[in-house]
């Protein structure tokens, strides 16, 4: 006898490479049973106390948002962690990870506890937080990675600055290798990058914009994978945008190095040349890239070189962008629209729903070594009904977010999350219009 | 001043206002060669006027009752004192807005400023920003009309202007000139202007740049790229010095201001290189001994720097007739379509 029983569902998992109309089963919060075609009418065990018929709607793993900024400690008028997790658990997503560029600075054990312990208490996604590699995320320092560890850090990482010294950086890998947690870095040369508005290239010489050239991306990665020899240690580069830098890490895949990377829907969707008219919502870190990079991105994704898409959710307001483009604040929204925005790439047909879904919740929940991405009987109910086809219009103010600013203003995007349950709880049901 | 150009170009009516197809002046880009023509026409005419003394037209009223808030965020005499004038000639009454002094010092943004300029109800606003594309984003939030008085490393489009017209009153035409930009060209919005108005009309346009101070894919924009002065130089008719923006520099970007000049630095030995009767521009101010020596700027058979500052007023004049006709015209419409109800 189950909780829940859903019928009549698309389902997807990417741990057992399944895509087929089939019936799923909830008992104490955890899946107990999955099969394809009809439950069977005569089976005890098939019976449920609810049964939700899907209609063929997509019943997957819930998302792993291995990339999402809070401004919660520290600048909660910008997005408050209620809203924070609102805003997930209507995207569909049951786990996300928290950079530690708060206020004060997730670089002691007692901030990691204090933050999950306030999400816990909103019955919404699960929330995981990194440890700020180095002390206050000055780049110079490690900072208390055991004991952050031990809290329940589920990696590290330096925030939205690149660790830049060598030796730090080493010691860093070597550390986090010893704890077997994964390293994060935001990849790029701080001083080639120094005052840089946009991608460096024909857009930025005509807009009068500084550059930030691609080279300062890969030459982090490649530095960052001579460390990765030196250490063995589990390395992961956050939000790839580069052809250089994919290069690089599809040569370290094939030479066996235990290294991962992540991207967001802007950079396989968008391109430098929306920054010509200035308008700030374009402003992002890493910046928009060529169009050759876009396409390495998708190459990136489609052949299993980039591992995950995060959706780099950054909470930021109305005065940090109303700006002249240089001193405006990089970042967007993104987490309202992560799902429908990587559908893109199935609508696309660069890759497969599955391989979708492997890419939003099974890799970013085995890089971060955390429940997701399966529903292999026995795992935790975290769950979507989705439907991958169903269209909107994007509309920032339309965001559960309180952060509004998004590169796709005004874009038709197709995919509808219908529902989202953490523990077979169901803590998101779209309101029927 | 020998001014041919009333012989050689064939112009169109300017006797009155050009009509441009933007509400603002932003930049060259997206002017088109015709607009360009038509505002170096009416410019030509206001240069004459004013060097004949001729009151009736130098000075008229064209502008009265319109309102022009000069809104510099970086320090400028010379383009701020040649805007002032020229809407003063043309009988606006103009307002001088300090930054220093003012609020945008005690933390007030520039959209914020915006905002209040627009209770006043300028008629036209005249911006210099250090940001690219600050005079844009102005332009989205104050109904006046914007000119842009220099934005960041982005666009300076009186500058172009203004230099065209001295070229043009000197030479008689820009088409076919062998115009070469020398210095700065990363940092210099009057770069990115004059490349974009040079080739525009016709002009073979060639940069002298050391490598560091180029900006990327600059030969995109189809012109002939030299890290080598002599090289850059070599048949050249205008030599365009630029002003090493060294407030704009990081300060690696050269090694030093001996070298620069010594590489990079217009001599009378590196001029012999050029045509001729090879003219010197620059807009100014200069850092003498720096990119330029002070022999060669001030040699009054080559230099046109003065006349620069000269046709700086006329050129002016000529965007600040074209931008206010432009909002007379947009007003009748508007009168015209809610049934003349006042």
């Amino acid at each position: 006898m189950m909780d829940t029983l859903f019928t009549n569902a698309r389902l997807i998992d990417p741990s057992q490479n399944i895509d087929g109309i089939g019936y799923l089963g909830i008992k104490d919060g955890v899946i107990a049973l999955m099969g394809l075609g009809k439950p069977s009418a005569s089976n005890e065990a098939h019976k449920a106390d609810e049964i939700i018929d899907c209609k063929g709607a997509c019943l997957a793993p819930g998302i792993v948002d291995m990339r999402v900024q809070t401004a919660d400690p520290g600048n909660e008028h910008l997005e408050d962690l209620a809203t924070l997790l609102r805003a997930a658990a209507a995207a569909g997503i049951t786990g996300l990870a928290c950079l530690p560029n708060t206020q004060p600075v997730i670089d002691d054990a007692s901030m990691i506890d204090s933050l999950t312990l306030r999400a816990s208490r909103f019955g919404g996604p699960r929330l995981y937080v990194y440890g700020a590699a180095t002390k206050n995320l000055s780049g110079s320092e490690m900072a208390e990675i055991g004991l952050m560890s031990e809290a329940g850090a589920v990696g590290f990482c330096n925030g939205v600055s690149t660790i830049d010294n060598s030796l730090v950086m080493r010691r860093a890998l070597s550390y986090c290798g010893m704890l077997d947690k994964v390293l994060i870095q935001h990849c790029e040369d701080s001083d080639l990058a120094a005052g840089g508005e946009m991608n460096e290239g024909e857009t930025s010489t005509r807009l009068g914009l500084l550059g930030i050239p691609a080279a300062a991306e890969a030459i982090i990665i490649d530095r960052d994978l001579h460390l990765v020899r030196l250490t063995g240690a589990r390395y992961h580069v956050a939000h790839i945008t580069t052809r250089a830098g994919i290069d690089a890490v599809r040569r370290a895949k094939r030479e066996g190095l235990p290294v991962t990377a992540d991207t967001a829907p802007p950079y396989f969707l968008l391109n430098e040349i929306a920054v010509s008219t200035y308008d700030t919502a374009f402003k992002l870190s890493p910046p928009l890239r060529s169009e050759d990079d876009r396409h390495a991105v998708i190459e990136g994704l489609a052949d299993g070189t980039i591992d995950a898409i995060a959706s780099d959710h950054v909470p930021v307001d109305g005065d940090a962008k109303a700006q002249p483009f240089g001193p405006s604040q990089p970042g967007a929204s993104g987490i309202d629209t992560l799902f429908a925005l990587t559908m893109a790439l199935v609508q696309q047909e660069h890759i497969s729903l599955v391989r979708a879904f492997e890419l939003l919740s099974l890799a970013p929940a085995s890089i971060l070594d955390i429940q997701g991405g399966t529903l292999v009987a026995g795992s935790p109910a975290d769950l979507i009904i989705c439907r991958p086809d169903v269209g909107w219009m994007i509309r920032g103010g339309d965001f559960v977010s309180s952060s509004r600013f998004t590169p796709f203003e005004g874009t038709p995007a197709q995919g509808m999350i219908d529902a989202t349950y953490v523990n077979g709880v169901k803590i998101f049901e779209r309101s029927a219009k | 001043m020998i001014d041919k150009s009333s012989k050689t170009v064939a112009s169109t009516d300017t006797s009155a206002a050009v009509a441009l197809s933007s509400r603002h002046l932003l930049g060259i880009e997206g002017m088109s060669p015709l607009e360009i023509r038509a505002l170096l026409d009416r410019g030509n005419h206001f240069a004459d006027a004013i060097q004949n003394q001729d009151n009736d037209f130098a000075v008229s009223d064209v502008l009265k009752g319109k309102t022009i808030i000069n809104l510099f965020y970086e320090n400028s005499t010379r383009t701020r004192v040649s805007f002032e004038l020229a809407a003063k000639r043309l009988g606006a009454s103009v307002l001088n807005i300090a930054v220093a002094g003012s609020s945008v010092k005690k933390g007030e943004t520039l959209l914020d400023t915006a905002t209040t300029l627009n209770a006043m109800h300028p008629d036209i606003l005249v911006i210099r920003h250090n940001c690219s594309g600050a005079a844009q984003l102005l332009s989205q939030h104050v109904d006046a009309a914007v000119i842009n008085a220099g934005d960041g490393r982005h666009e300076h489009p009186t500058q172009a202007l203004l230099d065209a017209l001295t070229i043009r009153r000197r030479m008689g035409h820009i088409e076919g000139l062998k115009i070469t930009i020398c210095g700065d060209i990363a940092n210099s919005r009057v770069a990115r202007s004059n490349i974009q108005l040079l080739a525009s009309l016709g002009a073979e346009v060639r940069l002298v740049c050391p490598a560091t101070l180029l900006p990327a894919a600059i030969d995109q924009l189809g012109i002939d790229v030299f890290t080598n002065m002599e090289e850059g130089i070599y048949g050249a008719d205008i030599v365009m010095m630029l002003r090493l923006q060294t407030e704009r520099m990081a300060g690696t970007e050269t090694p030093s201001q001996r070298e620069y000049f010594n590489l990079f630095g217009l001599d009378q030995a590196k001029l012999m290189r050029a045509a001729p009767e090879a003219l010197i521009m620059h807009p100014g101010p200069m850092n003498r001994g720096v990119e330029i020596d002070s022999a060669t700027a001030d040699d009054a058979d080559k230099s046109l720097i003065r006349t620069q500052v000269e046709m700086g007023v006329a050129a002016r004049m000529a965007c600040l007739e074209a931008i206010a006709s432009g909002i007379d015209k947009s007003r009748h419409a508007k009168a015209g379509k809610s049934g003349g109800a006042s």
